[in-house]
């Protein structure tokens, strides 16, 4: 057998590894992602104070600190039995659509839309935010850079530092906005709007109008028919802070719909032993391997998912474009991974109409800000992290101390799927031992398309080598060693 | 003449941590108008973000390194490096974000951009607030280097 690593992936550059295996052939056997997950979360929170948990779960990682701010205010509120204010809400939302709107505007960018915008052949050197920007023109880059900013701007203005939140309190929040605040946010909004209208206008230009495109991404191997899930207000909308969790099946009818404190009875976790990452899966439909189909338990989180497990935007602008992404992938539910990045674009729109109501409420000026708490006990709090579900659980001593921290992360939620989407793209695109770069590229896009967040803090040195390929005689001897620099 | 001087790192990953723990003792040290010492758990954007303005910046930062001792302190220009992985996966990387600012007309990057990096051969997976006991020691050799370099500009 020959095993090919790509290892460590490109610009998603965590420590994650992929592993082809290839049988005596020289086509796909098997592939799968591994990523060291980080540990001993469980005891390092033990015996803390619980109203640091916003705090500490924020340095966690430094892709989603705001998604892990709010699932651990929101756990809190649930375990010291307090409603937040409906302005506190409100500001919570707000605070949260900025971080959609620079999160987002980063993968589209920078991440993902490079492997679109200049194409999944284009040389290694070119596939990044420079060559979109060579593409698409200095003018564009500015925008990008301007509105990431925003987003970053809006969410520092409610919780402190961008990157370490310290807003969220269980019953509320630290701090209000006054008129000045509101103005400044008024501003930037309506500037976003525009800004995400227009990536939805790039992406038509230049993404739904090559058919080259669009038949990749409606090609064979990028097709994963999982269930799927996400957070929905009352008339089953997607909502990012709030909401039921809502599974739908591969037509997109709805197979459970429930709040997070049930999450035990809906899904199970799945340890397999080449890796510490779980994967989850619906109790009602059970383990089947790593499969799609109806049969399998395996459902997907995110943009994609979210949008799946929905039946609509709750903003006037980004319904239309649910709608129309329906009718140009072929209706419910859209099965293609590398309808992520589109999705991702919709969910952009959303959170910049949806953060235009919030700002124009006139309850967000209110000092109303927070309730008192009760008793201490437990609480599981949810929040859709831009890649996903993320679920928050504590349970507190009688004095407001830790007991027992678990999280469950929304790329946990989408381990299964990314495995199986790897293996198909690399079962598409390698053949007969037949492996080069732009092969390599292809199956990488499957991974990006999720956005996966991986433990932080991955430095090398010497770089250079960025992308390594090592391949393996079916003896597993090292017979030829492919790089790949940046 | 302005300076950064920027301790990257996360408290809760052990020794990841160590850049910020580096930066508190320079705070210590230094009390200089025109030098800024602050910390960050980012990289790539938004560490560009932070230096924008500045005519140096000095980033101390744990470095992955196989060829390297645990604990080993040495000074690097961004230019030694091929490719500076940002501490987070949703990112690029600072040398692919001070390429692209500059392709945008960008007119306030740092002239100077020096790292102070801490060699590890593995960055850690678990939480936890100590420093081992060969990066604690490495500390005031960095703290030393970072002064070091502050001198000899201001």
């Amino acid at each position: 057998m020959k095993t090919v690593t790509i290892d460590p992936i490109t610009r998603l550059e965590g420590h994650g590894k992929i592993s082809i295996f290839l049988n005596d052939k020289g086509n796909v056997e098997n592939a799968y992602l591994q990523i060291p997950e980080l540990r001993g979360f469980e005891r390092f929170a033990q015996g803390r104070r619980a109203e640091d948990m916003p705090q500490i779960t924020s340095r966690i990682c430094g892709v989603c600190p705001v998604a892990h701010h709010f699932a651990a205010t929101k756990a809190l509120d649930r375990a010291f039995n307090v409603e937040p204010t409906s302005a506190a809400k409100k500001l919570r939302e707000l605070m949260y659509m900025g971080y959609f709107i620079y999160d987002h505007t980063l993968h589209f960018y920078y991440l993902g839309g490079p492997d679109f915008v200049v194409g999944p052949d284009a040389p290694p050197g070119k596939r990044n935010v420079i060559g979109v920007i060579e593409k698409a023109g200095v003018e564009v880059g500015k925008e990008v850079i301007k509105h990431r900013a925003y987003g970053q701007k809006i969410t520092a203005i409610l919780g402190g530092k961008a990157t370490h939140p310290v807003c969220g309190l269980p019953g509320g929040v630290s701090k209000g906005l006054n008129k000045d605040e509101v103005k400044d946010i008024k501003k930037m909004v309506d500037s976003c709007i525009d800004f995400a209208k227009f990536s939805l206008k790039l992406f038509d230009d230049i993404v739904l109008a090559n058919k080259k495109y669009v038949d990749l991404i409606l090609s064979d191997p990028y097709q994963l028919a999982t269930y799927n899930m996400g957070l929905v207000d009352k008339n089953n909308k997607a909502n990012f802070y709030d909401g039921l969790i809502r599974v739908t099946d591969q037509k997109g009818k709805e197979k459970a719909k429930f709040d997070v404190k049930d999450y035990n009875k809906y899904v199970e976790e799945r340890v397999e032993e080449w890796t510490y990452i779980k994967f989850p899966y619906l109790k009602s439909v059970g383990w089947n391997g790593f499969t799609d189909g109806k049969e399998s338990g395996i459902y997907r989180v995110g943009p994609l998912g979210r949008l799946n497990a929905a039946e609509g935007m709750a903003t006037p602008m980004a319904d239309k474009e649910y709608k129309r992404f329906y009718e140009t992938l072929g209706g419910k539910s859209v099965n293609s991974t590398l309808a992520f990045h589109w999705a991702r674009l919709i969910e952009l729109l959303y959170a910049t109409e949806r953060a235009k109501e919030l700002i124009n409420d006139s309850e967000i000026t209110s000092q109303k800000i927070r309730n008192p708490v009760g008793e201490p006990g437990e609480g599981i709090g949810v929040t859709e992290a831009a890649r996903g579900t993320l679920i928050h659980h504590y349970k507190l001593t009688k004095n407001g101390l830790i007991d027992k921290a678990n999280l469950i992360v929304a790329t946990t939620n989408n381990s299964g799927a990314i495995n199986m989407s790897i293996c198909d793209a690399a079962k598409g695109v390698i053949r007969n031992g037949k492996i080069d770069d732009g092969i390599l590229n292809l199956v990488e896009m499957a991974f990006r398309a999720y956005d996966p967040c991986f433990a932080c803090a991955t430095h090398t040195l010497p770089g250079g080598m960025p992308l390594e390929v090592d391949i393996y005689d079916h003896n597993k001897k090292l017979y030829k060693t492919l790089k790949q620099n940046l | 003449m302005k300076t950064i001087v920027l301790g990257i790192g996360n408290l809760i990953l052990g020794d990841d941590g160590v850049g910020v723990h580096v930066a508190n003792e320079i705070k210590k040290h230094i009390n200089l108008p025109n030098v800024t010492v602050d910390e960050a758990i980012t990289g790539g954007m938004n560490l560009l973000d932070l230096i924008l303005g500045y005519d140096k910046a000095i980033i101390i930062d744990a470095v992955k390194s196989e060829n390297s001792e645990n604990g080993e302190v040495k000074r690097i220009l961004l230019s030694d490096f091929a490719t500076i992985h940002s501490c987070n996966p949703h990112d690029v990387s600072l040398s692919e974000a001070i390429e692209m600012a500059k392709k945008l007309g960008e007119d306030r990057i740092p002239k100077d951009i020096v790292i102070i990096g801490i060699m590890m051969k593995q960055i850690p997976c678990e939480f936890g607030e100590k420093l081992s006991k060969k990066i604690a020691a490495a500390v005031p050799k960095a703290v030393e280097m970072t002064l070091n370099e502050i001198k000899n500009e201001v």
